[in-house]
């Protein structure tokens, strides 16, 4: 991997062929690198060796046994043969053994086709068996969560499944049970299997032993066109095929990446691809009459927002505004960019919908501020109110890496994250008082004698009542250390609405400011593509004043979101896997984006109909109009509220599952979202007589909402911590933009029908 | 003269031939009114075939797709549930096609079929007035009870 001191190399000979590589490099690389195949099972080249299978056998002159070529050390002037007849009689009796027990499944076996067993054994085996005893037998198959199947017959023990939650992912969903013959793979705790990274081990089964259940019998690898893309979801952008099978994308896997995913994913990319096919799209324009939206043809509509723009202009400059960006690709958000700043000329855009006024996130620009790859080399990594395997989950594999490497991880949080037992030091307070505990950090020596420190300052921090502090502190701990700050801010393509200009112009508001705005009467149209407002606005107060200030919205849809339902006009968006394009990662990085289905119905790319508009307005555009717009000047954070804190706050945390527009429509990712619940800490619970699964009622100054409680050390006393992206938490209704915490009473409600037994 | 001879006798034994056939009954028939018997093993219009119990052997694992060379066929599976049990184990063919324009018959598909499921019946009458009509859908290759295309319902493969 990286470059590391240069070492001696050692020649040997491979069938027969000089080969010379690196000392330290074993002879399975090695004959790899020279095009020699030797079959294995349980190597998988992102983790240690093992020699477990056997399958590996070589014969080395001046050896007396054959040698797992897995584990055995290249050096100079061994003598290797992959092909004698005693490594033949070797492979051949290897794949007797395994299939002793091996079930005749292929025919309804999921792997079939590409399964590396069957090949071996195609190529390699003794084409017969002469164990004609029963096979094992166990109860198939055994469902380990909504997308995880076990078959524990097919399963060779090869441990890779085993040994990737232990090594990559840290997460130890999967463990070896029993010992020998009765050995077999199972969940550590009860059952279902928890882990955001599970697809993976599917991927790398190399028999049909786990199998997703969402794919389950759906297709065969020769009735699929992979399509190579790019993951949209949390920010990451990591590379992926698209599985399409008869206009309908059927899987997702990994496409290997060394520089941003390497070759994994998280279960939300691996899942995620529902939506795409989901019955609820938007086929037609919708155009409000009579009060209520009905469809209408493209022109109609089109003419009517042209019209309504041009109206706009009339009355003066500056009288529209845009808001949106994370769903969109660059070259959408550039269309829009260009579309209102040059043809409407507004220059009220901002993507920023989500951040609220008086935090840190509107000051800075969001991102990384090294690649992926320098951040992996990091030797400190302090997550600042980033709960990574939420937010980022592939990252957190790269930091991961990191610390087995020898780097160490430093969280302060409101809230125990579940890689807490990989850190070197956990600094905990309620969500008002993470400040001084981050100012503190330059003092700490873990810290203070990083190298290459790498602080990831997150939204819970940044959009929090001590935002502004936070980003400050941070922002001296970095200079104090000579680290890097990142902002761990945006999701989906955020960061290429940021790069293409959907950010505040000369005079602009930001986000916040277009509501306030909009409320206020500032704006006669107020036009919204690739984001949901009405849910995505952490005041809900704010976008409905909002809404009923601004006489006409026009809404860029691929469903009937809250906010499209409030629109005047609705377009029937492309989804970003239907389009051709780039988007751009949380680093800067262009990654490209391929149209793998048919969008529904009339369903236009956003681009497109910023064309068509602004072929309505009279200018015909090209598309060589993408401007870098600089970030908006640091804002100077106003003190935070001072006043009385009160004693029970609601804090709003990132979930990777959630019942969003995207995932809410996925199979398999609507119950690992599972239901809204709010997270309360034990001595809170016992104070307000709450237990554990029963139901509670949120009541804050502006919003009660009934909602479930879980009695969880997961967060700290005085903080009742709910989840973004559950329709039964509306968590913008609960709280309104302020400095300030907001407060929360939390008491129990009975159920219906009297006593909780 | 010798050559005269030579030839009336060829051209008599001539006659002679067409005048046995003249008394036996004809090798052809009256196509459609009457129709022939063709061999055992002749590969004409597919079935899907059943057990003895009734359960459909197909178990929907497209090994016939993969090794038709003409492309004519298309699976999509399904899982079976205890209220549904379609096929034995897990797996069934929710949808299965023969575009009967294309096959070629050469028989490939039962020849790969590990379930002994695809069958090559005797059908030959594979007319049709629309190219819609020619693509035969799962209830129509399906046997409608077990053996009724003809092979032993009994057998293992
Ligand atoms: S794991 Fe591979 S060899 Fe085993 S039944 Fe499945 S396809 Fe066949
Ligand atoms: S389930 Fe698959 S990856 Fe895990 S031990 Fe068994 S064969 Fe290996
Ligand atoms: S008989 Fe041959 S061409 Fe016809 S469906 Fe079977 S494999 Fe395909
Ligand atoms: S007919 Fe036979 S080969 Fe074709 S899908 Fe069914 S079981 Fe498989
Ligand atoms: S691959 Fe070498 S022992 Fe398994």
């Amino acid at each position: 991997m990286a470059a590391e001191a240069p070492r001696t190399a050692v020649t040997l000979m491979i069938d027969g062929r000089g080969i010379t590589v690196p000392k330290g490099t074993t002879v399975y690389q090695a004959a790899r690198s020279a095009g020699v195949d030797i079959p294995i099972f349980c190597y998988h080249d992102r983790m240690p060796p093992l020699g477990a299978c056997r399958m590996c056998l070589v014969e080395v002159q001046k050896m007396s046994k054959l040698q797992t070529a897995c584990t055995l050390e290249a050096s100079e002037g061994m003598v290797v043969s992959t092909t004698s007849p005693a490594v033949r009689a070797a492979q051949e009796s290897m794949l007797e053994l395994l299939l002793i027990n091996h079930p005749l499944d292929c025919p309804i076996c999921d792997k079939g086709g590409e399964c590396p067993l069957q090949d071996q054994a195609f190529r390699y085996g003794p084409g017969r068996s002469r164990f004609i005893e029963a096979k094992r037998d166990h109860a198939k198959p055994l469902s380990l969560g909504p997308v995880l199947a076990l078959d524990r017959e097919r399963c060779i023990l090869c441990w890779r499944c085993v040994r990737f939650g232990e090594i990559i992912a840290g997460d130890d969903a999967l463990k070896g049970f029993e010992r020998g013959f009765a050995s077999e793979v199972g969940t550590p705790r009860a059952l279902p299997v928890e882990s955001k990274f599970i697809g993976n081990t599917i991927a790398i089964c190399p028999v049909g032993a786990l199998t997703s259940r969402t794919y389950r019998f759906r297709a065969r690898p020769w009735d699929i066109d992979p399509v190579a893309s790019t993951c949209t979801y949390c920010g990451v952008g990591c590379s992926v095929w698209l599985d399409v099978r008869g206009g309908e994308i059927l899987r997702t896997r990994a496409r290997e990446e060394p520089e941003v995913n390497d070759a994994w994913l998280c279960d939300l990319g691996f899942f995620g691809h529902g939506y795409v096919a989901a019955g609820d799209r938007l086929t037609t324009p919708l155009v409000r009459r009579e009060g209520r939206l009905q469809e209408a043809s493209w022109d109609e509509a089109l003419d009517l927002v042209a019209e309504r723009l041009r109206a706009s202009a009339e009355r003066g400059p500056g009288r529209v505004a845009f808001l949106g960006g994370r769903r969109l690709s660059n070259e959408d958000a550039s269309a829009a960019a260009g579309f209102f700043r040059d043809v409407v000329g507004t220059p009220h855009l901002d993507h920023r919908v989500d951040a609220p006024p008086d935090g840190a996130s509107l000051g800075v620009s969001w991102g990384l501020r090294s690649s992926l790859e320098d951040l992996g080399r990091g030797d400190v990594f302090v997550l600042v109110g980033c709960d990574i395997t939420e937010e980022y989950p592939v990252l957190w594999l790269r930091i991961k890496a990191a610390i087995d490497r020898g780097a160490s991880l430093v969280i302060v949080h409101a809230k125990r994250l579940e890689i807490r037992r990989h850190a070197r030091r956990e600094l905990l307070d309620r969500h008002d008082r993470l400040a001084p505990l981050v100012a503190a950090l330059a003092a700490d020596e873990t810290v203070a004698s990083g190298e290459r420190v790498h602080v990831l300052l997150g939204r819970l921090a940044m959009d929090g009542p001590d935002g502004p502090n936070l980003l400050r502190s941070a922002d001296s701990l970095v200079r104090r250390v000579n680290g890097t700050l990142h902002i761990a801010r945006g999701r989906g393509n955020d960061f290429g609405a940021q790069r293409f200009g959907l950010l505040p112009g000369e005079g602009g508001m930001a986000a916040p400011g277009i509501l306030q705005g909009a409320a206020a009467g500032a704006f006669d149209l107020l036009y919204v593509a690739g984001s949901d407002p009405a849910t995505a606005v952490t005041d809900g107060a704010a976008w409905e004043s909002a809404r009923s200030g601004v006489g006409f919205l026009v809404v860029h849809e691929a469903f009937l979101s809250e906010t499209a339902q409030a629109a005047d006009v609705v377009l029937p968006a492309l989804v970003l896997p239907e389009k051709d394009g780039t988007v751009t990662n949380l680093e800067g990085r262009t990654l490209a984006l391929r149209a793998a289905v048919k969008g529904p119905g009339q369903a236009r790319a956003d681009r497109e109909i910023f064309d068509l508009l602004a072929a309505r307005m009279g200018v015909v555009r090209g598309h060589d109009t993408a401007t870098r717009i600089e970030p908006v000047a640091r804002i100077e954070p106003a003190a935070a509220g001072a006043g009385a804190s009160p004693s029970l706050i609601v804090v709003v945390a990132d979930r990777l599952f959630t019942q969003g527009s995207m995932a809410g429509r996925c199979r398999g990712l609507i119950e690992l979202a599972g239901t809204a619940h709010c997270l309360i800490h034990p001595a809170d619970a016992a104070r307000a007589g709450v237990t554990d699964l029963g139901l509670v009622e949120m009541v804050t100054e502006h919003a009660s909402v009934v909602v479930q409680a879980r009695v969880s050390d997961v967060t700290l006393p005085g903080q009742v911590l709910v989840h973004r992206g559950y329709d039964g938490v509306p968590v913008h209704a609960l709280a309104r933009w302020s400095p300030a915490p907001a407060g929360v009473e939390v008491r129990p409600v009975a159920p219906p029908g009297g006593e909780t037994p | 003269m010798p050559g005269l001879l030579k030839q009336s006798i060829a051209l008599l034994r001539g006659f002679l031939i067409t005048g046995r056939y003249l008394f036996r009954p004809p090798v052809t028939v009256l196509y459609p009114e009457v129709k022939t018997r063709v061999a055992p093993r002749f590969k004409g219009r597919h079935w899907l075939t059943r057990y003895a119990d009734g359960v459909e052997r197909c178990v929907g694992c497209e090994l016939c797709v993969i090794v038709c060379p003409s492309q004519a066929i298309y699976v999509r599976a399904a899982e079976n549930t205890p209220e549904r049990q379609v096929s034995k184990g897990e797996r069934h063919a929710d949808q299965f096609q023969i575009n009967m324009l294309r096959c070629i018959f050469c028989g490939f598909c039962e020849e790969a079929c590990p379930t002994g499921s695809i069958v090559m019946g005797q059908d030959y009458e594979l007319a049709g007035y629309s190219r819609a009509s020619l693509i035969y859908t799962k209830p129509m290759l399906t046997e409608p009870y077990p053996g009724a295309s003809g092979r032993d319902p009994g057998r293992e493969v």
